[in-house]
This record gives C-alpha cells, sequence and structure tokens, in this order.
C-alpha cells in the first residue's frame, strides 16, 4: 500500500522546503521509486509536494479524522504554470456573457448581493488516488489526499445567469479563471457544463471556504463550485462566464478530462480508450483513516476503527468493514449527516483477540446503490479511483 | 417595507464584506502571495541539459520526477503531446534526446 508512505516518514527541513525519502519498513522500496517531498506554499500547511511549477500540493491523511478540512490543509492543483498571486478586489470582475440579454462585471461587492448560499461539500480532484492503478499511469501521482470536506459559501449560478438574462438557444456554459498558460500555444485552463448542469441550484460561485475568503492557491477571490462532480470543473479565480449556442470545444473538455464511454467507466488494464466522455459526477468512496496503515496494536485493548465516506451528491446508506480481509462484514455506526455533498465519518468499534496480522477494509454504498470495487477500475488518465482499500495492521 | 428590505439587504452585505474587510495585512483590496521557489536536480547524465531547458519552459521539473517508471513508449507519447499539443518548441533532434534521456534515467528500460 503506497500511502503509509505519507504517513510513516522520516524527513528533513530545509528552509521551508521538507525533503522526505520513502523510509518504510517492510514496503518494497521500489514501490517508492518516486520522490516524496513536503512544502509548506502561501496560506498553506505543510503539505505533500507533487510539483511547483504550477503547484500541486497534497492534504496529509491525518487532516481526514476531522469532518472538515481546514482551508490552509485542502489540496491545491494548478494545470498552466501562470497562476494568480496578486489580485486587487478593486479591479477583479466576474465577467457574465455570451448568449446573454446583458453583459455583466460583477465586483465582489456585487457578487455578494446574490443571495448567500452555504453547504458542505467535498472537493476531489478527478485524479485522487492516481498513484494506485495499475499498470501505473502518466500524471499527478496523488495518493489519497488530493480530496477534502469544506463548507462552501458564495451566490448561486443561476442567480448570476438570470441576472445576466440567459437567451433560449444556449447549450454550453464556459468558465475561465485568471490563470494563464506559459505559451500562446498551451490551451487556457477553460472548462464548461451543459446549461442545464449550469442551472442547477447547487452550483455555486463561491467567495468563502470555512467561513474565511479562499487561499489564494485554492482559487482567490471566488471559485465555481460544481457538488458532486469531480473538481475539474470548480474553476479556480473565476473570471469569466459565457453562455454559448455551440458546444464548447477547447482543450481541456474535448481531449483532456475524459474518461472511458463504458458503465464503469472503465478498460481493460493497459489497453487503449477509444470512445470518451468527459468526467463528471464522482464515484463511491471510503477510506480507513485511523488506525493508519501498518500500525500496531495490542491484543485485547479496544480500538475504533474510523474512516470516512462519500459519494457523488447521494448519502450514504451504509459502511460496512471487514477486519479478516473481506471474508466477513458487519455495519459501521454513521457519524452525524452533514448533507448529501458532504462525507460523512463512520466508526467501529473493534477488540482484537489474538495476535497476528489483520487486514481491515470498508465498503460504503449510497442510496442509489453505488458502491465499490474489489479490485481497481482501470483507464489510461487514472480517474474514478475508488477501489475498497486494505489496512494492514498487527497486533502483538 | 421595501426601505426595509434595502436596509436588510445593506446589512446582510455589510455583514459578509466582513470577510473581506478583516483579511491579511494590506488595509486596500490586494491581497497577494509570493511563491517559493523550489530546487530540483535531475540526474546527471547526457541529454539531461536538454531536458531542463526546455521542458522547464512551461513547468518545473518535478513534472518529471514525480513520474513512475515509464516505458520509452510512454516518454516519447508525453514528449510527443508538449510538441504537438501544448505547442513546446522544440526542435526534433532535441525532442529525440529528451525522449533519450528520459527513457534512460527516468524509464522502466522497456
Amino acid at each position: 500500500m503506497k500511502q503509509n508512505g505519507f504517513t510513516r516518514r522520516d524527513f528533513l527541513k530545509t528552509a521551508g522546503i521538507v525533503t522526505a525519502m520513502a523510509a518504510v519498513g517492510g514496503i518494497p522500496a521500489d514501490l517508492f521509486g518516486e520522490e516524496q517531498r513536503m512544502a509548506r506554499f502561501p496560506e498553506k500547511t505543510d503539505m505533500i509536494l507533487l510539483t511547483s511549477r504550477p503547484p500541486q500540493l497534497e492534504t496529509p491523511l491525518h487532516y481526514f479524522k476531522d469532518s472538515i478540512t481546514p482551508n490552509e490543509a485542502v489540496f491545491v492543483r494548478w494545470h498552466i504554470s501562470q497562476i494568480p498571486t496578486s489580485v486587487d478586489l478593486s479591479e477583479w470582475r466576474l465577467k457574465v456573457g455570451g448568449n446573454t440579454e446583458k453583459q455583466l462585471s460583477l465586483s465582489m461587492n456585487d457578487l455578494m448581493k446574490f443571495e448567500k448560499v452555504s453547504y458542505t461539500a467535498v472537493i476531489q480532484c478527478s485524479g485522487n488516488s492516481r498513484s494506485l492503478f495499475e499498470p501505473r499511469v502518466v500524471g499527478g501521482q496523488w495518493g489519497n489526499g488530493a480530496m477534502g470536506n469544506v463548507t462552501w459559501a458564495g451566490s448561486r449560478l443561476k442567480d448570476i445567469l438570470d441576472k445576466a438574462g440567459l437567451k433560449a438557444g444556449s447549450v454550453d456554459v464556459s468558465f475561465n479563471g485568471l490563470d494563464e498558460p506559459p505559451l500562446p500555444t498551451v490551451p487556457d485552463l477553460v472548462k464548461s457544463l451543459p446549461v442545464d448542469k449550469a442551472l442547477e441550484d447547487d452550483i455555486l460561485v463561491a467567495y468563502e471556504m470555512n467561513g474565511k475568503q479562499l487561499p489564494m492557491l485554492n482559487g482567490f477571490p471566488a471559485r465555481l463550485i460544481v457538488p458532486g462532480w469531480y473538481a475539474t470543473y470548480w474553476v479556480k479565480s473565476l473570471s469569466e462566464i459565457t453562455a454559448l449556442t455551440t458546444p464548447f470545444e477547447g482543450f481541456w473538455m474535448k481531449t483532456a478530462y475524459r474518461i472511458p464511454d463504458t458503465p464503469c467507466g472503465c478498460i481493460p488494464p493497459g489497453s487503449a480508450q477509444k470512445k470518451s466522455i468527459p468526467i463528471n459526477r464522482m464515484t463511491t468512496r471510503s477510506l480507513i483513516i485511523e488506525p493508519a496503515n501498518a500500525s500496531s496494536l495490542k491484543v485485547n485493548r479496544p480500538v475504533t476503527i474510523m474512516g470516512i465516506a462519500f459519494s457523488g451528491g447521494y448519502s450514504i446508506r451504509d459502511v460496512i468493514v471487514s477486519v479478516d480481509g473481506g471474508n466477513t462484514w458487519r455495519g459501521a455506526q454513521l457519524g452525524k449527516d452533514m448533507g448529501r455533498y458532504s462525507w460523512i465519518q463512520w466508526t467501529f468499534p473493534w477488540k482484537p483477540e489474538k495476535p497476528g496480522k489483520f487486514t481491515l477494509m470498508a465498503r460504503a454504498t449510497n442510496s442509489i446503490g453505488e458502491s465499490q470495487p474489489f479490485d481497481g477500475l482501470w483507464n489510461p488518465s487514472g480517474y474514478l479511483w475508488n477501489k475498497i482499500e486494505k489496512t494492514e495492521v498487527e497486533v502483538r | 417595507m421595501k426601505n426595509l428590505t434595502s436596509l436588510f439587504l445593506l446589512l446582510a452585505v455589510s455583514t459578509v464584506s466582513l470577510v473581506y474587510a478583516q483579511d491579511s495585512a494590506s488595509k486596500d483590496m490586494v491581497h497577494s502571495i509570493t511563491l517559493p521557489t523550489v530546487k530540483v536536480e535531475l540526474r546527471a547524465g547526457e541529454g539531461k541539459d536538454e531536458t531542463e531547458r526546455y521542458c522547464g519552459i512551461c513547468h518545473s521539473l518535478d513534472y518529471i520526477t514525480t513520474q513512475p517508471k515509464l516505458s520509452k513508449a510512454q516518454w516519447t507519447a508525453t514528449v510527443n503531446k508538449m510538441v504537438k499539443v501544448m505547442g513546446a518548441p522544440i526542435p526534433d533532434n532535441e525532442a529525440k534526446r529528451i525522449i533519450d534521456y528520459l527513457d534512460v534515467f527516468y524509464g522502466t528500460g522497456k
């Protein structure tokens, strides 16, 4: 299991950047062939550093013991290197136009005049857990920390589009942010939603994360929130919303962020993707947070196995847990329900009665019956990962 | 009634604006950060200079070092994507040297 490298790693601090080489007993060294580092970026805590320009920072798993992920620990993922590092709110405007009656140019104060809406929602990178794919795939080598659970607040996209007067014949709505490509030939990061999706009540232009302004690296001053869908659509440092009368065909929709057009979004491992569709709603997942992988437990001492579960916009119906590698399963106790877009915490009391190695597993099912596979589903971009994870512990 | 509504709206707006008013050291409306510089050292060898020079135009070199070991076909596809899709200005002969370097030092050897 690769992810235990993130919790059991020696590291050396040097000038704010921490270098950490995998140093985990009992794990084959070649599994950790890639360098692992920690870094502290502005307004962020010590995060697992994937890349620095543009930044990709992963959340250490211990933050998921809390139901809400603090702003400074929420993962960071930018695509093109000219990212905003300074925003003057007296000049920043959100432009809304295209196939609309009016062209709007909203200041932050204008944006805040719409009804304020707030809810808690999981934000998760499409490629979360990509490093677990086998065979391995190209791309950001995330462990399980490219996600978080945040209380967002902002204005409904629908209210903004209503104010602009969305005209008949609109098919897609595109979203652009302040980040810019390093060369004119590099496609700017622009995403789109079908117009029916864009008009759903729950889609926000959020200007608050957990009651505070957004950190610059998480999309200050405002970002799109598409709850239940992967974060590729949650455009950061939003600056332009455009209603389109023809399907949007930008690179980041037409070529990138696509999944196989099969019921599972998967194809045989190592094969080539043929027919594809844009990635969209999140798969159902659960994760054991405590005990951490490779923990040592004591015989007859009770422990509480604890974790989280979430799905793409449907409440978690149940979580079942196995302490014997999947042979027998029992229901976990679900924690406080924080809404259908939030993750839910679960607990499972356990008293190991004999020494030995134990494999802990958890499996979540949502309210429409979507669950998690025992074997990893494979696609060439490393998306949709939701395999039932195994936490290995030793009881002495 | 209309005036009352306006007053309420004004109050509501003032409240939410507080989040911004409290922000940061600067009293003005500017919010800024300074990104750290992270040094990444590629493995020494034939083709390292070209790899640093061309790949580093658009992204930090940890985009290379954090990848799993890739096959030569995967590295070739990646470099070709950078040239053909992203428009990286890499001459053909240099692209070939970069692919060879990545294959030798960051590849599976397959």
